[in-house]
């Protein structure tokens, strides 16, 4: 499984979203990606990528998108 | 079961560490600073209980070495069945004579390295949906008395802290309980002067100092599943100092 792949599986199974609704999904888009979704989003994440997030990269993470800007630029997440 | 415990080379973390080994938990056992004779206790204490304990080396006021202490502990890929958070400094002053520089130092101790280990230990639970975490305050957050400026009101911030983070961290099945103990024969302990040693028995029932022994057991009930409906709460072991 690439990076891309992981990362989506992640929020997939984290979030309880499909693949289409990924794009463009933003915190407190969907009802499960609230203050409690996010902390589990984030620990997943975490796991899936061997790594730990600094508190303001947890704050900054607010999209989908924004997600993976951070992980590519901050953890050396190639995707 | 596995478990965090800070400051587990001395005093209050040390008692924590055997009770909690000789109650067959795994341990990462975090000191300051590394040192031949704690490894060889350690050594001497796994092999007698039968569990592994690891050391882990960092200063609690390095931001990143405390990062790397718990990435070492995650490396293990074990689950954090708990966290005490033991290890704290002591010290005496008045309002006025106590220095802006020392409320920061003790503040960075007792109250924001605490809570970067509950944050970090915590997204580990999180994923797990489960865990305990034990945070030592102090009747000395309770008890307002002159003389602990920086002290007694780093104490009284972990209490409020602790009882805060059982709130938040209730919905990922983690429970977050508290130990005050009261004077206990420690270092620390013997901070204080004979002469304030004996006004603090002159108004405990129970006129002697704590054991760390007595403490650890508190420690190992709130972590157990006999405490399975406890959250948020701060256990009292003093004597009966503070009633
Ligand atoms: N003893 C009492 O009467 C009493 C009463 C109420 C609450 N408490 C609380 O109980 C806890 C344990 O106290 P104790 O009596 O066992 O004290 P202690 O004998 O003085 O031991 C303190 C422990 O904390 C560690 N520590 C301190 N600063 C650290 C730092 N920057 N980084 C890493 N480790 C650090 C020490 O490591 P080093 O060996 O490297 O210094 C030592 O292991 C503390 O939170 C204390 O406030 C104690």
């Amino acid at each position: 499984m690439n990076n891309i792949e992981k990362y989506n599986k992640v929020f997939m199974e984290s979030l309880g979203v499909t693949e289409e609704q990924l794009a463009g999904l933003e915190y407190t888009g969907v009802d499960s990606w609230d203050s409690v979704g996010h902390m589990n989003l984030i620990a997943c994440l975490e796991e899936a990528f061997d790594i730990m997030m600094e508190t303001d990269d947890i704050i900054d993470f607010s999209s989908y998108e924004k997600g993976k800007e951070i992980l590519a630029e901050k953890y050396d997440v190639a995707f | 079961m596995n478990a965090v415990i800070t400051g587990s080379n001395r005093g209050i973390g040390n008692a924590i560490m055997h009770t909690f080994a000789h109650n067959k938990y795994n341990i990462w056992a975090c000191a300051r600073t590394p040192s031949e004779s704690f490894e060889s206790e350690i050594n001497q204490l796994s092999k007698s209980c039968g569990v592994s304990i690891e050391p882990v080396y960092f200063d609690l006021a390095d931001e990143n070495a405390v990062k790397a202490g718990v990435k070492q502990i995650f490396s293990y890929k074990k689950s954090v069945d708990v966290l005490v958070n033991n290890a704290g400094m002591g010290h005496g002053g008045t309002l006025m004579m106590t220095p802006v520089s020392k409320l920061r130092e003790v503040y960075e101790i007792n109250v924001f390295a605490q809570i970067h280990m509950m944050q970090l230990i915590s997204r580990a639970m999180t994923r797990q949906q489960s865990g305990s975490i034990i945070n030592i305050c102090s009747v000395g957050g309770m008890e307002v008395g002159k003389g602990y400026i920086a002290y007694g009101s780093s104490k009284a911030a972990m209490i409020w802290l602790t009882k805060a983070a059982a709130k938040e961290l209730g919905e990922f099945g983690i429970r977050v309980n508290g130990i005050a103990p009261g004077l206990t024969d420690t270092e620390m302990g013997h901070y204080k002067s004979d002469e304030e040693i004996q006004k603090v028995f002159d108004r405990t029932v129970i006129k002697r100092f704590g054991k760390p022994e007595e403490i650890a057991q508190g420690a190992l009930y709130l972590a157990s599943d006999a405490a399975a409906f406890i959250t948020g709460q701060i256990l009292v072991i003093d004597g009966g100092r503070v009633i």
